[in-house]
């Protein structure tokens, strides 16, 4: 038995890093299993009471039309914990890779990447959202890559502004010297340099995604009822704000735990001695 | 300052050479969405006769290219035409509604803006510490909270219950300045709630991952305080990535509060632009997307050259 | 004339009363109420005793003055000030407010004279229309069959596209007769034309009009401001020809999409109308104080349609599994918090004089459901079921049908799609979705509309020459009995055969300010058939 691991994993990770990895945990495995676990099915109406407060029968009260508000939220928990992460990875994957790219070449990649991208941010989402639903209609992958191409260019230009900066450094200069490769540089020189800003971006990605979700399935985008995401859940709901029904706080508190989570994760991963840092 | 200006001009020609390429993206975009303004205006009395009629008063019976290039003509000498649902001159409706847009978005940057950096930058002095922790841990909150939540929620509590603040903006008899203060505090923190979050938090991670840096470990090693430290050794490095925030974020504030100006009743250009869309009205989509276009180019633009200003490096590239 | 108060008829006119109700409800002290009494050469007791009857009743009886700020549920650059082109209710408020029509439409949907004294016809064919003398427009010329002809003439243009059209071309002669008089010819007998000149579209504008940046009509308030998706400021028209109406000085009119920030801003205070609330929200109005809810039942519903000419939604017993399946008791409580009255199948509503009070009512009942489905051969074939928000709680209905037909081993496939262009590219187009009805004045209008072989709504396309001849006669029949049983066989058809399914007539739900008198339902839509402006008063 080793004296030195455990230690060393504590410095790997901040006990606030080790809650947001708890959290996230939390909520991947009700993604998962969540159905198995809710008392109800996802559309069933149990209750002629509706937007009402706990009770034994709806531990976490029912929604506008008398459903389970608890089963709504598990059923609901694989469409935001799953879509949203699958299109936050995309988007800040993709979009890096371009920057990174776009940056350490420079010259005309970079202007015409940038320039590019900064016409697809134009776009207005919500006709690119329309024009997505009347071209390739609707499904689960299409509103993932539809909320990823949304805030591509946002994750784009955030990592190509940290990665500028970098590239005219001394020590990039030196390795080009040396005849390093472009992708060398990229993942060699530029990328740990810039690793907690582009993470920090990524968190935020995340939260905007969860948020965007409702909107997009008010346009008919993606999950088809009676499954709803989180944020949906909590627009359904609004008119129960007045009384406080759970109805409208307890899908806002999921969202706010898992976004938090996943930002305490990334704040703690950062933590992590040995990241290099410079020359 | 030369290479600078002759970036500038580049800038700004391929800027123009964007706005171009987006038009025809818009174009093609609301000619793709099903149904078009004739039928969106009759709505559900839109039998074939009388949307045939409606469209040809229209001109949509013309084909889509000369619809494009007549339109493209009408801007280029300044006409960008009239709204096909109103017949409203399109210059009037933008009128109306950008000093509003304008208004919200300065109002809120103003106060979001300083309130970010402040956080983001005492963050990063004290990082790690309670304090950190604590505006890391409210900035997410804040800014996880849906849009249409927080602002129903602010409008419950201090209109509805305490009836401190107008729910809304309606015509006010005298508009004191007392007054607009108090009808734009509701949008203004709503909307602030979301910005100085972002700000906050990248303004953080970029100063940390320049305080990380060796050559201001070098500057610690020499002794110099933690204040001192981030304002003068590494802020100038990180101003890049955070100006970019901002500009990200104003642009945001120009054009994606569809749900502010709905909940609030505000007349920007967010909802005039949704109006347009769904209404297929294409003169108005376009002006509406050519000035979002515009606000994000020159935004953006500001933040590269900010950028370079301040980082001498990036002066010679 | 329901707002007099008949204690003070038999001993002043209706001029002096109303003058007198109007000084009252201005706040004029007793004293005053007595000189302009004693001046009109009443006696001192007498007249003592009525100015007291006039301060009592002042509370119920109009009050002249105040302003008041409505929002719609609807508004954007669609907002226009031209009759012929309305075509949402925030339209139909705004051109309330500053037009008349030649006719009304009351609380049975009955006609009453506005513009027109009178509409007399022999035949029901051609109609004979008498003018109101002394209409001015706000711009101050005298209303004259000239500007009648104009307007009733433009609605036919297929240029202006105006929604009424369809109505408005059965009109083959519009002619004046005189200053005020105007013949108007029919292609065919329509015993209903008043009735058709007192809906929305048929208001009078003055003669050669084109430009509707702004209002220029004989209505009860002037168009201070009209600016579309943003707002509408009507002020008291001074010179209106209806004594003593308006009663407020100024309506500040806009619409807010946002159905929780509607009912917020009433609760608020800064608004005193919210139109069209969500049932949802009846709660938190009730329980705040100072708030009504107003509740105005009509004929309007959402209706399910099974398109019979498509193969897989055209088998009867398809149709009739779906029928069984509506569980109509839920959805009035569940969607619509029991604002609604359960309905049969079939489109003509209790409040209509020609509805079938002995039509067995179709219950929920899976197990017959089941029967037809097993009949059917549907299978567990995923059947595409669209709905969308456009269609008001057609999603909802949608959610609460396929819960119920899971449990026969039925599969509805939800798609929600965007309510933009959803009348256009899904209603009459996808083979099962869902339609959403406004109430129609008239039965024969609706049949016309919706059920009528050749109709170009024909929702389901349901075919019965059966039923388009009784539809025929019934339009002629002037005997009211046996109009009402041909009507009532008609339901029956529909019930049975059509591919539309209606779970309920919806109540549209107005909130407002307990201070807010006048409102009184009128069938046709909710804020008093969106004609509460020159009705409401301020107490």
């Amino acid at each position: 038995m080793s004296i030195a691991s455990p230690a060393r994993l504590r410095r790997r990770i901040r006990p606030a890093g080790a809650i947001g990895l708890a959290i996230v945990l939390f909520w991947v495995v009700m993604a998962v299993f969540g159905p198995f676990l809710a008392p109800h099915g996802e559309g069933s109406v149990v209750s002629a009471q509706v937007l009402d407060a706990s009770s034994r029968a709806a531990l976490l009260g029912t929604d506008y039309l008398g459903r389970d508000m608890l089963s709504r939220i598990l059923f609901g928990a694989r469409y935001t914990v799953g879509v949203a992460a699958l299109a936050t990875v995309l988007a800040s994957l993709s979009g890096s890779m371009l920057a990174l790219w776009a940056a350490t070449n420079g010259g005309w990649s970079d202007a015409i990447v940038s320039r590019l991208l900064d016409a697809l941010i134009s776009l207005p989402s919500l006709l690119f959202a329309l024009v997505v639903v009347a071209a390739v209609g609707s499904s689960i992958p299409i509103l993932v890559l539809t909320a990823a191409v949304i805030y591509l260019p946002g994750a784009y230009r955030t990592v190509r502004a940290l990665a500028v900066n970098i590239v005219a450094m001394e020590f990039v200069k030196v390795a080009r010297a040396r005849g390093e490769g472009a992708f060398y540089i990229m993942r060699a020189e530029i990328l740990p340099n810039i690793v907690l800003p582009v993470l920090t971006d990524f968190g935020l990605r995340f939260i905007y995604v969860v948020l965007l979700l409702s909107g997009l399935s008010f346009l008919g985008l993606g999950i088809q009822p009676p499954f709803a995401d989180w944020g949906s859940l909590v627009r359904e709901n609004i008119e129960g704000l007045a009384y406080g029904a759970p109805a409208v706080i307890m899908p806002a508190l999921a969202i706010a735990t898992l976004t938090i989570g996943v930002n305490l994760m990334i704040d703690g991963l950062h933590g992590r001695p040995g990241d290099p840092h410079g020359h | 300052m030369a290479p600078l200006v002759r970036l500038l001009m580049a800038r700004l020609a391929v800027s123009l050479l964007t706005l171009l390429i987006v038009s025809v993206l818009v174009f093609m975009a609301t000619e793709l969405l099903p149904g078009d303004v004739a039928q969106a205006v009759l709505g559900q009395s839109a039998t074939p006769e009388a949307v045939a009629a409606l469209r040809a008063v229209m001109h949509l019976d013309q084909p889509a290219w000369l619809r494009y290039l007549t339109w493209l003509g009408g801007l280029l000498t300044l006409h960008p035409g009239h709204s096909l649902v109103n017949d409203l001159p399109v210059a009037q409706l933008i009128g109306s509604r950008l000093p509003n847009s304008l208004l919200l978005a300065g109002l809120t940057a103003l106060v979001a803006v300083p309130v970010a950096l402040v956080l983001g930058i005492t963050a990063a002095v004290w990082r790690g510490g309670a304090y950190d922790r604590i505006v890391g841990l409210l900035t997410v909150s804040a800014v996880s909270v849906p849009e249409f939540l927080v602002a129903t929620l602010a409008v419950l509590v201090f209109a509805v219950q305490r009836h401190w603040l107008p729910s809304m903006f309606y015509e006010m008899p005298d508009r004191s300045a007392m007054q607009l203060l108090r009808a734009f505090a509701l949008p203004v923190m709503t909307l602030s709630f979301v910005v100085i979050a972002q700000i906050a938090r990248m303004t953080r991670a970029a100063l940390i991952n320049v305080l990380d840096s060796s050559y201001v470990e070098m500057a610690v090693l020499k002794g110099v305080r933690p204040l001192r430290l981030v304002l003068l050794h590494a802020l100038p490095n990180a101003l890049g990535p955070i100006v970019n925030a901002v500009a990200l974020s104003v642009s945001f504030l120009l054009g994606g509060v569809i749900i502010v100006e709905t909940i609030f009743n505000y007349p920007g250009l967010a909802k005039l632009m949704v109006d347009a869309v769904t209404t297929r009205d294409m003169p108005l989509v376009q002006a509406c997307a050519m000035i979002f276009c515009t606000a994000y180019l020159l935004l953006v633009l500001l933040a590269d050259v900010f950028a370079i200003l301040s980082n001498p490096r990036l002066r010679h590239r | 004339m329901s707002e007099q108060d008949p204690a003070l008829s038999p001993t002043l006119d209706d001029a002096d009363a109303a003058t007198l109700q109007r000084m009252a409800g201005a706040g004029a002290t007793r004293r005053a109420l007595m000189g302009w009494l004693a001046a009109g050469g009443m006696g001192l007791t007498a007249s003592g005793l009525v100015a007291t009857q006039a301060l009592a009743a002042a509370a119920e009886t109009p009050k002249t003055g105040g302003s008041i700020r409505v929002a719609g549920y609807s508004s954007g650059t669609t907002d226009t000030v031209d009759p012929a082109r309305q075509s949402l209710s925030t339209d139909y408020v705004r051109c309330n407010m500053f037009y008349n029509g030649l006719t009304a439409l009351d609380a049975n949907l009955t006609p009453q004279p506005v513009l027109a004294e009178s509409f007399e016809s022999a035949d029901a064919r051609v109609w004979t229309l008498k003018l109101r003398k002394g209409v001015e427009f706000h711009d101050g010329a005298t209303m004259t069959a000239d500007d009648v002809v104009y307007s009733l003439t433009r609605l036919q243009d297929p240029k202006i596209g105006s929604p009424a059209r369809p109505l408005a071309t059965q009109m083959t002669e519009i002619k004046a007769m005189g200053p005020q008089e105007v013949r108007i010819t029919l292609a065919t007998p329509n015993a209903d034309l008043p009735v058709a000149l007192g809906t929305f579209h048929f208001k009078i504008i003055k003669n050669g009009t084109t430009n509707f940046t702004t209002a220029n009509g004989t209505g009860a308030y002037k168009c201070k401001e009209f600016a579309p998706g943003v707002r509408s400021v009507g002020v008291r028209n001074p010179h209106y020809w209806k004594a003593g109406k308006p009663y407020l000085d100024q309506i500040e009119f806009f619409g807010i999409a946002d159905d929780a920030a509607r009912v917020n801003a009433l609760l608020a205070g800064d608004i005193q109308l919210a139109g069209g609330i969500n049932p949802r929200a009846t709660r938190q109005v009730k329980a705040a104080h100072g708030y009504d809810v107003f509740e105005t039942r009509s004929g309007g519903y959402t209706d399910l349609i099974a398109r019979l000419d498509v193969a897989q939604t055209g088998n009867a017993d398809f149709v009739m599994a779906l029928k069984y399946l509506m569980d109509r008791e839920q959805m009035k409580r569940a969607i619509f918090q029991n604002y609604a009255v359960v309905g049969n199948d079939q489109p003509i509503d209790p409040t209509n004089r020609f509805y079938n009070p002995h039509l067995a009512q179709r219950p929920f009942d899976p197990e017959r459901a089941k029967f037809h489905l097993k009949k059917s051969g549907i299978g567990a074939t995923a059947v595409p079921l669209v709905a969308s928000t456009a269609a008001s709680s057609s999603v909802d209905m949608a959610v609460l049908m396929q819960g119920a037909a899971r449990k026969i081993g039925l599969n509805l496939d939800i798609k929600q799609v965007p309510a933009g262009g959803y009348w256009s590219n899904y209603w009459l187009k996808a083979p099962l979705c869902f339609g959403n009805i406004n109430p129609r004045p008239s039965a024969d209008i609706l049949l016309t509309l919706f059920f009528k072989s050749d109709a170009p709504w024909n929702e389901s396309k349901w075919k019965d020459t059966k039923f388009d001849s009784l539809l025929l006669a019934a339009r002629s029949e002037l005997d009211l009995a046996k109009r009402k049983a041909m009507y009532w066989d008609m339901q029956g058809m529909i019930r049975d055969d059509a591919g539309i399914g209606i779970p309920l007539f919806l109540s549209n739900l107005d909130a407002h300010s307990a201070r807010l008198k006048g409102l009184r339902p009128i069938p046709t839509g909710g804020m008093m058939g969106f004609d509460f402006a020159e009705n409401v008063w301020l107490a």
